[in-house]
Formats: structure tokens, C-alpha cells, sequence
């Protein structure tokens, strides 16, 4: 047998092993419901309309013609509904029939009853404000004339809003760093298991570490690939259906985007990741070898979280060429699309080499490791070790 | 043949193996003794490539073993290790697919050595669930099951019952015929003697005595007598000439004689004490071979 052969053997146990695993099945279930949650809630939340009803006790028929004007100044689909008298009102206000209701709109002293103050209020005012206007310019004889239409005139009709792109790509950096910290869990456990039950001395004398190292990296990582593609389907199909996003061109760019930074992300990690894990034999032992580079997936995170409300900030894009974190932060700043194409290359060159770095240096820990049962290996203990 | 030769192995200061070289033929067992620490893992995990030598090689067929040559190897190590979750069959399937067997011919080899090592009704359950015994079982068919051209088996034997000992023994002679050079390190000198052709002694970092059980007693010089002569008094062949006391008790006596003694002198002697009612040379166990050899 070849040693890419052993290699494939070793990729195709991993995977069998977690396909028949109920726990796998089950997370990954959960993350794909997880996603079409947020889609849901986007949808339901993130719609650029809401409404409001504001209840009208008194004034005239232009009161509601300018509430909904107002409304739709800030946004708001606005409903009116006449109360009789200033009873029935609070009666609508506290049941909360109507989400305000305004009292005497044309007359010397309006009032407003809300439950509490919020978006109605500006509302109100600013159709208050209008009519009085109106009012009073009336009452001096100035004709009102309507407003002329402004037109637009777009200069770069390709520049599309980012907006959607950016939230895309930071629900797909959620989606990468759950799937980077589980898949690097699944690495860290195997890794273990192995060394836990000894059964690496039999694998060893069949193979070299880096094999059993490589099958296991492969194995894990192309069924993290197929959950990442199954996600994003799911995601892609799900957002076009329920219309959240409304340009399928820049929404697959970005989750291939996101789809590419994943395997950077993850050729990193589990390469880091096996390596801390060989040094300890116990499951036990696994939290406090994995913190660190567990702590930098953290950071990394919340980064990104940031860089998402704010893509051209100094941090977002300092950290985006910085090892481990760049899987993390790159994606988001891509999508608010300002990112030269040279910085995005630097940013790859710069995880390839640390890639190379970490499987070189990664693989001799864990070759010098993985025969050291019992106990803890230091990393210096590991590095010098004779190697099978 | 599979030859170990001039094996060296430092620890720190622990010089643990300073020449250790012996040869096993296709189709010969070969039992590989030594006391605790003597260095017989070091040496088979040298063999596998799991430890190092600072010098000397291991070869088979005539060149030294690599990765592809260890594939043809059934290795079962002293730290016994099989995946806890994973079924037998399915365990055993990937063992004998890294050794490079084929799709069908795991499959068929799996059902084979499962039902010879009394495992036909445990193909599907997983490792963890079975008894030490059973697991033990499985590791062996975990060694076997890729159909290799040599066997290095640490310590097989240990934690099995009668029957596993049996069925274990019977796999490892039928193998042995088929012209598989088998080593087998062991603690249990008795069953050694009973299967091995050939046995090597570690000790002090060497081979200090190998060959066939019956070459190991006759190199081991002067023959033994046991002689019962129930009326004699304490120390009645202290003035033979040639002859030196290894025991006595009551008159059960063992002798052991200078090669140029005449046995027939001591029994003249012992005749001219009363009643003689047993004489007749004494084959040491392998025991005391053993003791022997690693005490000297
Ligand atoms: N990885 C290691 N590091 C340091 N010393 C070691 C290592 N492996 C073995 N030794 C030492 O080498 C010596 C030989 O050990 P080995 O396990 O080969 O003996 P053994 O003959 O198999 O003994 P046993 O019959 O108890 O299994 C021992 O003194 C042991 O402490
Ligand atoms: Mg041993």
C-alpha cells in the first residue's frame, strides 16, 4: 500500500466514523436549522418597513394624509384609526390597540399618549409640525405649490449596497467560526483517542505520523467542506426564496469568499490543533492545551463582529493580515468591498506561510509526542524526541 | 530469515540493549525471554519502527526493514491499543487495509480469523464492550488478519484463559508451518518450551543463551542426575569425585556431574548407601535454564 493510499485509508475511517456518529449528525442538523433561523428573523426583524397605528382623536382628514407622510420619512408604514374621545384613547393606547394616539393634532395644544416614548413620537411631531406649517402659511395666503420630484442620477450604477453582502458575509464568519472550532475539536479529540487508547503504536507501525496526521486533517476537513457547502446551499436557497437578499450574484460571491477562507482557516487550526493535542494523552487534559489557540479563534471572532460595523477600520484591517485571524476578519471587509486585490493576495500569502510553518512545526510535535504516552509532553520535550 | 543484528539502544544512561543479534528462519518459532526491563519491547519496537537504534538493523529477506517491508509485518505491541469505539469488524477491516490487503480479501480474512480466535459472534460489537480477554483476542486477529509474512507478537499469551492460550497457539503453529517466521516475547516459560523451537535469552543487555531448548541444555555443561536413595544420610555423595550436590532432601538428591564422570561410578555409590529407587538424568526446565542464564 501506498503511502497515499494509507493517507486515503485513514481520510475515509475519519469520515465514516463521523457520519455514523449521532452526536455529528445531530450538530450538524442543529447548524443548518441555526441558519435558517437568522434568515427567519432577518426577514421578520430586518425589514426596512415596519408599521405603526396611531389613533386620532379629533383634527381634520389631512392629519392622517401627514402622519403616513412622516411615517414614511422615517421609514414606517403608518395606519390611523379614529378614537371618539380622549377615554377611548388611553383605553387603545394601554391595550395596545393603537401603539399611540394623538389628541387634538391641529388645534393650540396637541397631545400624544404612548405607552412609552419611541419612534411615534417623532412621528407625531414632525406631522404636528407640517400642519401647523401648512396651517399658517395658508392663513397668509401663500399658495403651496408641491414639491418638485428630485431625480437620481446614479454615477456608478454597478456599485451595488453592500449592506446585504456584509451582513452575508458576517453570517457566514459565524458559520466559519463554529465550524473551525468544532472541526478542530473533531481533530484534537482524534488525536486523543488515539494516543488515550494506544492503538497509534499499531497505526504507527504501519505508517509514518505525518500520514496518520494528514488523513485525519483531510478527512475531518472535506466533511467540514461538505457541511460549510450544505450550509451555504441551504443558505443561499433559503435567503433568495424568502427574499432577504435581493442580488444572488454578489450573495454567492461572498459565500464563496466565505467558503475559501473556511479551508485556510481550518488547514490552519487543525494543524495547531493536533499538534497541542498530541502532547496530552488524557481528554481531560485537552482544554488546557487547546485554550490558546482556541482564545485566538475568540478574538478573531469578535473582530470580525466589529469589522462588520465598521470595514475600514484600522483594527479590522491590521488584524486581517494577521495569522489566524485573517480567515475571520478578510471575508468581512471583502464584502463591504473596499479591499484591494493586492491585500487580499498578501493576506494568502501570508496564511500560506504560516500554514507551512505550522504543519512543519506541528508535525514534528506531534510526531515526537504521539508515542509519549502517560502524562503530559512538554512542547520542548516533544520538538527534540526521537521520532518513529 | 529475519535477522536482528547487533542491536544497540541507550536511554540516558540506561544502556538497555548493547548487541543484541539473533536470527529467526521462515517457519521457526522463536520464544524471546528476559527479565523485567531486559530490553525485549525495545527490541521488537525497534523492529517496527517505533523506536530507534543507535546501531545495528533489523532485516528481512536480506535488507533492512522499511515502511513498505513493515507492512507485511503482524505486530502486536505490549501496550495493547485498538479504537475503544469502533466494531471489531470494522476495526479489524481497517488494520488488515493498511497492511495493504484488498477490499474483498480483508472482508474475507476478517470473517476468517474472527471465527478462528472464537470472535464470530462479536463482529459487530464494539471494542470497549468486550471483556480484557476478548479484547486481547481481537488484537491478535488485528496482527494476523493481513495475512503477514512475519509475526513480532509482545507478550500474546498474557491475559488469556486456557482456551484463548490453546486457539492462540494452534494460529500461531499453523502459521508458523505455512513458513512464517514467528518471534514472541513471554514470561510464560512453560509454554515456550512447548512451543517454540528455538529460544533466546536477554540479559544485560545480550542474547545470553539462544537456540533449542534441548541445545540450551546441553550447552549448559555437566549433566544432572536425580538420584532417591531414601535410607542414605545428609551428604552421602559429598566425597564423589566429579560430582557436585545441586540439592538434596531426605535423599531425593540432584547430582551434577563433571563431563569426565562416570554416571555408573555415582550409581555404585549410591548403592553402597541401601536401597536406590530412582536414578536417571535430569532434564532442567527452561525455568532453570533460564535462571540460570540470566543469573550468571
Ligand atoms: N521510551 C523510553 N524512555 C526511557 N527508557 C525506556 C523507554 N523505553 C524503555 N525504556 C527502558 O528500557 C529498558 C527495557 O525496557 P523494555 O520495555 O524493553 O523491557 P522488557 O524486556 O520488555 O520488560 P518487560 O518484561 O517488563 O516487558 C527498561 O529499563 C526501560 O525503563
Ligand atoms: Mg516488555
Amino acid at each position: 500500500m501506498s503511502a497515499a493510499g494509507q493517507v486515503r485509508l485513514v481520510a475515509r475511517r475519519e469520515i465514516t466514523t463521523r457520519v455514523r456518529d449521532k452526536g455529528f449528525i445531530i450538530s450538524s442538523l442543529v447548524i443548518v436549522l441555526l441558519v435558517v433561523g437568522v434568515m427567519i428573523f432577518q426577514l421578520v426583524a430586518g425589514g426596512r418597513t415596519s408599521t405603526t397605528t396611531i389613533g386620532v382623536v379629533g383634527g381634520n382628514p389631512s392629519v392622517e394624509t401627514a402622519l403616513q407622510q412622516a411615517g414614511e420619512a422615517s421609514g414606517t408604514a403608518v395606519t390611523v384609526t379614529e378614537l371618539p374621545d380622549e377615554a377611548a384613547a388611553r383605553q387603545a393606547v394601554s391595550d395596545g390597540d393603537v401603539d399611540g394616539a394623538v389628541l387634538d393634532p391641529v388645534g393650540d395644544s396637541p397631545q400624544l399618549l404612548v405607552e412609552s416614548s419611541g419612534s411615534v413620537d417623532d412621528i407625531v411631531r414632525s406631522a404636528v409640525g407640517a400642519l401647523s406649517v401648512g396651517a399658517q402659511l395658508a392663513a397668509q395666503g401663500v399658495d403651496l405649490q408641491p414639491a418638485p420630484n428630485v431625480s437620481v442620477t446614479e454615477l456608478d450604477p454597478s456599485d451595488e449596497d453592500d449592506g446585504p453582502a456584509v451582513v452575508v458575509a458576517l453570517v457566514g464568519v459565524v458559520v466559519l467560526y463554529g465550524l473551525l472550532i468544532l472541526f478542530g475539536q473533531f481533530v484534537a479529540q482524534g488525536v486523543v483517542e488515539e494516543k488515550s487508547s494506544r492503538v497509534v503504536e499499531l497505526l504507527l507501525s504501519t505508517m509514518k505520523p505525518w500520514q496518520l496526521l494528514a488523513g485525519k486533517i483531510l478527512g475531518l476537513g472535506v466533511l467540514g467542506l461538505a457541511q460549510m457547502v450544505l450550509i451555504a446551499v441551504v443558505g443561499v436557497t433559503g435567503a433568495l426564496a424568502l427574499g432577504v437578499v435581493s442580488v444572488p450574484g454578489q450573495l454567492i460571491g461572498t459565500v464563496l469568499v466565505v467558503i475559501g477562507w473556511f479551508l485556510v482557516g481550518y488547514a490552519f487550526y487543525a494543524s495547531v490543533f493536533a499538534a497541542a493535542a498530541s502532547l496530552v494523552s488524557r481528554q481531560e487534559d485537552l482544554g488546557s492545551v487547546l485554550t490558546p489557540t482556541t482564545l485566538l479563534l475568540v478574538v478573531g471572532f469578535f473582530i470580525s463582529i466589529q469589522a462588520g460595523q465598521d470595514p475600514g477600520s484600522g483594527l479590522a484591517t491590521v488584524t486581517s493580515f494577521v495569522p489566524g485571524l485573517t480567515p475571520l476578519v478578510m471575508p468581512v471587509r471583502m464584502a463591504a468591498g473596499d479591499v484591494p486585490l493586492w491585500q487580499v493576495l498578501l493576506a494568502v500569502a501570508i496564511m500560506a506561510v504560516a500554514i507551512a510553518l505550522v504543519v512543519r512545526v506541528g508535525g514534528r510535535v506531534y510526531a515526537g509526542a504521539l508515542l509519549r504516552t502517560g502524562g503530559k509532553t512538554k512542547l520542548r520535550e516533544a520538538l527534540t524526541a526521537e521520532r518513529a | 530469515m529475519l535477522e536482528f543484528d547487533g542491536l544497540v539502544k541507550t536511554y540516558g544512561d540506561n544502556r538497555v540493549l548493547q548487541g543484541v543479534g539473533f536470527t529467526v528462519a521462515p517457519g521457526q518459532m522463536f520464544g524471546f525471554c528476559g527479565s523485567n526491563g531486559a530490553g525485549k519491547t525495545t527490541t521488537m519496537r525497534i523492529a517496527m519502527g517505533l523506536a530507534r537504534a543507535d546501531a545495528g538493523e533489523v532485516r528481512w529477506r536480506g535488507t533492512a526493514l522499511d515502511d513498505a517491508s513493515r507492512q507485511r509485518i503482524g505486530y502486536m505491541p505490549e501496550e495493547r491499543g485498538l479504537y475503544p469505539k469502533m466494531k471489531v469488524a470494522d476495526q479489524l477491516t481497517y488494520f488488515a487495509r493498511l497492511h495493504g490487503a484488498g477490499s474483498a480479501d480483508a472482508d474475507r480474512a476478517v470473517q476468517e480469523w474472527t471465527e478462528r480466535l472464537g470472535l464470530a459472534d462479536k463482529r459487530g460489537e464494539r471494542v470497549e464492550k468486550l471483556s480484557l480477554g476478548n479484547q486481547q483476542r481481537v488484537q491478535l486477529a488485528a496482527a494476523l488478519v493481513s495475512g503477514p509474512e512475519v509475526l513480532i507478537l509482545d507478550e500474546p499469551f498474557s491475559g488469556l484463559d486456557p482456551v484463548g492460550v490453546d486457539s492462540l497457539a494452534d494460529a500461531l503453529l499453523e502459521r508458523c508451518r505455512a513458513g512464517v517466521p514467528v518471534v514472541f516475547s513471554s514470561h510464560q516459560l512453560d509454554l515456550v518450551e512447548r512451543l517454540c523451537d528455538a529460544v533466546g535469552i536477554l540479559a544485560r543487555g545480550r542474547i545470553v543463551a539462544s537456540g533449542t531448548v534441548p541445545e540450551l541444555r546441553r550447552r549448559e555443561g555437566g549433566r544432572q542426575l536425580r538420584v532417591v536413595v531414601p535410607d542414605a544420610g545428609p551428604g552421602w555423595a559429598d566425597g564423589v569425585p566429579g560430582v557436585r550436590v545441586v540439592s538434596e532432601q531426605r535423599g531425593d538428591t540432584v547430582l551434577e556431574l563433571d563431563p569426565a564422570t562416570d554416571d555408573q561410578a555415582v550409581l555404585a555409590a549410591a548403592l553402597r548407601t541401601g536401597r536406590v529407587t530412582h536414578f536417571a538424568r535430569r532434564e532442567p526446565s527452561l525455568v532453570e535454564l533460564f535462571r540460570e542464564a540470566v543469573a550468571a
